[in-house]
Formats: structure tokens, C-alpha cells, sequence
């Protein structure tokens, strides 16, 4: 079902307006959406009940300083009766898949909203745009220049248009018009808009042309991002180099959403070497850096996780040492999503390859 | 080339490949000392980050062993190791090395000859390919 909604309104107020029915309409108890805090510009996920503070909510904001997949599981831990809507960029929408699948979140209770997405800034670089704009969100999808200062992942990114959700916001090809097409992707989804009452609709006419005007940018910048990021990684030397500034911190762990076990080996005593250890390390070959085991730490988060890398890009933003995490797990992923088949966020049924087992090799 | 002995570890599963290694020994079947064997009590249970931990070490191949298909003790531990590492080849393989240093093959309890020819053929191989990292030059 496509909808046409609020077609007097520009477009980010369009989608508040919708959120807010959410709430007005008792279609949802609660929305989960950016929300900018009278304290500072850059938004939050914010967990909603008040339909009149939805006035202030940013959901199509381009910044997201965490993937917000993360924020959502936590609500959806469990079912408690109420229904929440949740708005998502594509990526997080297939984080939060990936870790329903890990039995990190129920989506039984959720109603899956995404938009198409444009990309989001660094935190910084969208602080700078709000210092200068009243109205950061409007600014960003009137202004191409500013869709092209969005983060590298972004700017790589060829599955920006949301899959497996409930309601999408359509945005491709609506630079120039009012209102908002919201699409429905599933039953749950349908129901929302037969309530809603909008008028129906086709899809926007001119998206499909401004999709594959973003996606041949994007799959560009892919290519260059690729390409660079496997000369840095091309052999084990060069891959010293590109991780040398890398302090152990683990905040590139911490912000992936797939990264998702609770006590991470890394941070176990395996890896809390005694002094016996570090000296027996040193003695090998005469010295030994602390913290140990960098490479270690990216190869094997790497292995563990590569075929469920949604490409979100958070690990990037937020290492201190600007390595760029994202690139290599990006290109590394490419490789390992395709020798499974697997593609993270495509299929809620589709369980993690390692866990797969071919019948014919399984024990009769 | 090689200037010095190719370093081995065999990750192997005590049921079999281990058991075949007893037996190879008992039988007085010569094996390459190059081979280092670490016991598991089951393929299943090798978590990638201990063979990249040996590689990171400085081994230039890796080898694993574990029973056939359908005689895991865990019913299905070996097969599970077989994604595993078919996917951690494809990872490595970015960073330059050479998918041939790491290998999984399933060697049963009885197989003593089968494992020495495994690893004489492994041990070779690693020859050919020579050594792997200069771990010196590695942070780690
Ligand atoms: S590895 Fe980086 S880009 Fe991939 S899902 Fe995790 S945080 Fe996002
Ligand atoms: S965030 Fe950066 S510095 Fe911290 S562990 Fe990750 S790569 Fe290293
Ligand atoms: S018990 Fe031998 S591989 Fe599982």
C-alpha cells in the first residue's frame, strides 16, 4: 500500500506529523526516533511517548552518533505488550535483523520504519552544519553538496534503500515536493497506513531515477574505498602500518552493532597478560608493545564477524585514531558475505552461516 | 625460499585425528618434526583467533584434523569447523596469506598411515610456499 501524507507540510515536518498520529492515533505506544535534547543540537535516539515533544524529534537528521540498531534492541529485549515504532536507517534496520537472529531483541512488538537513505555527517561536521542552520535537516536535503560531505561508509553505501520493514519513508526523488509516500512492506505495516487515511498513491515519480543517480555515485566511492582500503591491508606489513596508531581501546567494537557478544574475549583475563607472560613475550624478541595483541584483535573480530558487517561505518567514527575501520571491514566483508552467500539484514530467516550445518554431513 | 624448517601447528580433535597420531606413533610411523600438535576435544571448538594466533606467532601453516562426517562426538562440531575455516581462508587470504598454509581434513581414530601422509603432504607444501611472515617486524 502507498500512501501520499500531509502533502502541505515539507518533508521532515511530513514524517513528524506521521509519527505524531502514531502516538495520537494509539497506533503505537511509544516511537523510538532522533531526537535533538535542549542541550545540544546533535540528536539522541529518544524513546517517545509525548506526542508533542515529537515536535523536536529529527528523525531524518544525517547524523546518528551511534548505530541506533544498538539502543533499539535494548527496548525490544522482550515483549512487554507494547508496540513500538522504530525509525531506523537501512543499515541499522539490518543491524537490529542480524541481532534478532542472535537473540539480542524481539521485533514482534516493533513496527519497522526506515527511509531512503541520504547518509549521515560525523558528528563534528553536523554540529558545524547546525551552528550555522536553523533548520539542519531541511538544509541537508535541499543542499546535494551537503549530501556528498556525509560520512565515507555513507558515501559508499549501495543498500540505502530500506529492506524487511514495516513503513518506508520514500525521499529519493522528493527534493522539490511536499508531504511524504510512506510504503508499506509488510501486513503490520499495511494496517498502520489503512488507519492512517492518507490518500492513495503511486510511488513518487521521479525516485527511481534519483536512486539510480546515488547509487552510480556510490558505487563509485565504493570502488575507490575498496580498492584503497585492500592496498592497506594488502599483507600482513602494510596492514602494520594502517593499524600502527591503534590504541586498543575497543570503542570500534563497542559501537558495532553486530559485535554483539556481552563479555568480549578481548576484554576477558585471556587477554589481561600477567608479567610473565609480557616478559616471556619480551624476551622472544627482545621487546613488546602494551597494549599486546592489535592485530590479533582486528583479524579475529574480523573472523568473527565479517559476514554480518552491515556497513554502517560507526566503527570508524569513533576511533580515536582515525584508523579506518569501516573501509577494511567493508572490503573484507564483501569477500567473506560473498563466499557464504549471506547477506546480513536480507533475510530474517536465514540463520548466521556458522551455524548452518549441510544435512547430508549431519550424524543420521 | 626457506632458510630455516618450516614451523607447523596441527590443531587436531582428540577422538580422531589425535587418536590417529597415537597410532601412527605406537606403529613407529615417521612424521615430520616440523608438526607441533595442539589437542581439542573437538574441531568445534577451534575458534578462529587460535589459528590466527598462530600465524601471528610466527607458524607458517596450520593444520587441523577431525573426524569424518557424521563420527564428531558433538555430532555435528567438525562440520561446523569446516565453515569456519572455509570463511577465515577467505579473510586471510586479503592479508596475503596464502589459503594452501591452512588446511582441514578429517582423519579417524584408526588412521595412522592416513595421518602421516597428511602431514609429510602438509609439511611439504609449507616448504614450497616458504616461510610466511617475518614476525619480527610485527607489533602483534
Ligand atoms: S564492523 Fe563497522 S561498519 Fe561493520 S557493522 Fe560493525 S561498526 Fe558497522
Ligand atoms: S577504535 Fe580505533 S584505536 Fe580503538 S581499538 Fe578500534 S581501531 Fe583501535
Ligand atoms: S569430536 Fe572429533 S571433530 Fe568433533
Amino acid at each position: 500500500m502507498i500512501v501520499e501524507f500531509e502533502n502541505t507540510l515539507n518533508t521532515p515536518d511530513a514524517v513528524r506529523a506521521f509519527l505524531k498520529r502514531l502516538l495520537d492515533d494509539a497506533l503505537a505506544d511509544a516511537v523510538l526516533t532522533a531526537f535533538a535534547s535542549p542541550h545540544s543540537p546533535l540528536p539522541m535516539p529518544t524513546l517517545m511517548i509525548d506526542s508533542q515533544l515529537l515536535d523536536r524529534a529529527v528523525p531524518l537528521a544525517p547524523a546518528a552518533p551511534l548505530n541506533t540498531a544498538r539502543m533499539a534492541a535494548r527496548v525490544l529485549s522482550k515483549d512487554i505488550g507494547k508496540r513500538i515504532a522504530v525509525v531506523l536507517r537501512p543499515c541499522e534496520i539490518r543491524a537490529l535483523i542480524e541481532m534478532e537472529k542472535l537473540s539480542q531483541c524481539t521485533l514482534d512488538p516493533a513496527i519497522l520504519i526506515s527511509m531512503d537513505c541520504f547518509g549521515r555527517m560525523e558528528n563534528d561536521r553536523y554540529l558545524e552544519l547546525a551552528a550555522t542552520q536553523d533548520d539542519p535537516e531541511s538544509a541537508f536535503y535541499a543542499t546535494p553538496d551537503l549530501q556528498e560531505a556525509v560520512c565515507p561508509s555513507c558515501r559508499a553505501c549501495l543498500r540505502f534503500i530500506p529492506e524487511n520493514v514495516d513503513v518506508t519513508l520514500c525521499l529519493a526523488g522528493q527534493s522539490d515536493k511536499k508531504g511524504v509516500t510512506l510504503v508499506s512492506g509488510s501486513l503490520k505495516g499495511e494496517k498502520v497506513l489503512k488507519k492512517l487515511g492518507g490518500t492513495s498513491t503511486d510511488l513518487p515519480l521521479g525516485r527511481q531515477a534519483d536512486i539510480d543517480r546515488i547509487m552510480a555515485r556510490r558505487q563509485t566511492h565504493r570502488e575507490e574505498m575498496t580498492t584503497g582500503a585492500a592496498a592497506r591491508m594488502a599483507d600482513m606489513a602494510v596492514f602494520q602500518q594502517t593499524i600502527a596508531n591503534c590504541l586498543n581501546c575497543y570503542n570500534c567494537r563497542v559501537a558495532c552493532p553486530v559485535c554483539y557478544c556481552k563479555e568480549c574475549v578481548f576484554v576477558t583475563d585471556v587477554f589481561a597478560h600477567r608479567p610473565e607472560i609480557l616478559m616471556g613475550r619480551a624476551m622472544k624478541k627482545g621487546a613488546v608493545k602494551i597494549p599486546t595483541d592489535t592485530t590479533m584483535f582486528h583479524l579475529t573480530r574480523m573472523a568473527h564477524i565479517a559476514h554480518a558487517c552491515v556497513g554502517c561505518g560507526q566503527c570508524s567514527s569513533v576511533c580515536p585514531s582515525s584508523i579506518p575501520v569501516a573501509d577494511l571491514f567493508i572490503t573484507v566483508s564483501e569477500k567473506v558475505q560473498e563466499h557464504y552467500g549471506y547477506i546480513p539484514g536480507q533475510d530474517p530467516q536465514r540463520p548466521w552461516p556458522f551455524l548452518v550445518v549441510e544435512t547430508d554431513k549431519q550424524v543420521e | 625460499m626457506a632458510t630455516r624448517e618450516p614451523k607447523i601447528i596441527a590443531l587436531v580433535c582428540n577422538w580422531c585425528t589425535y587418536t590417529a597420531a597415537d597410532l601412527a606413533g605406537t606403529s613407529r610411523l615417521i612424521y615430520p618434526a616440523n608438526v607441533r600438535m595442539v589437542r581439542f576435544m573437538c574441531t568445534g571448538m577451534i575458534d578462529v583467533k587460535y589459528i590466527i594466533k598462530a600465524f601471528l606467532e610466527g607458524a607458517d601453516g596450520v593444520f587441523v584434523g577431525g573426524c569424518h562426517p557424521g563420527d564428531c562426538h558433538y555430532i555435528n562440531g567438525n562440520v561446523k569447523a569446516e565453515r569456519r575455516i572455509s570463511g577465515l581462508q577467505v579473510l586471510l587470504e586479503q592479508f596475503g596469506i596464502d589459503p594452501k598454509r591452512f588446511t582441514l581434513k578429517w582423519i579417524g581414530a584408526s588412521e595412522g598411515p592416513e595421518f602421516q601422509r597428511n602431514m609429510q603432504e602438509f609439511t611439504r607444501t609449507i616448504a614450497e610456499l616458504g616461510p610466511q611472515i617475518e614476525s619480527d617486524m610485527m607489533i602483534l
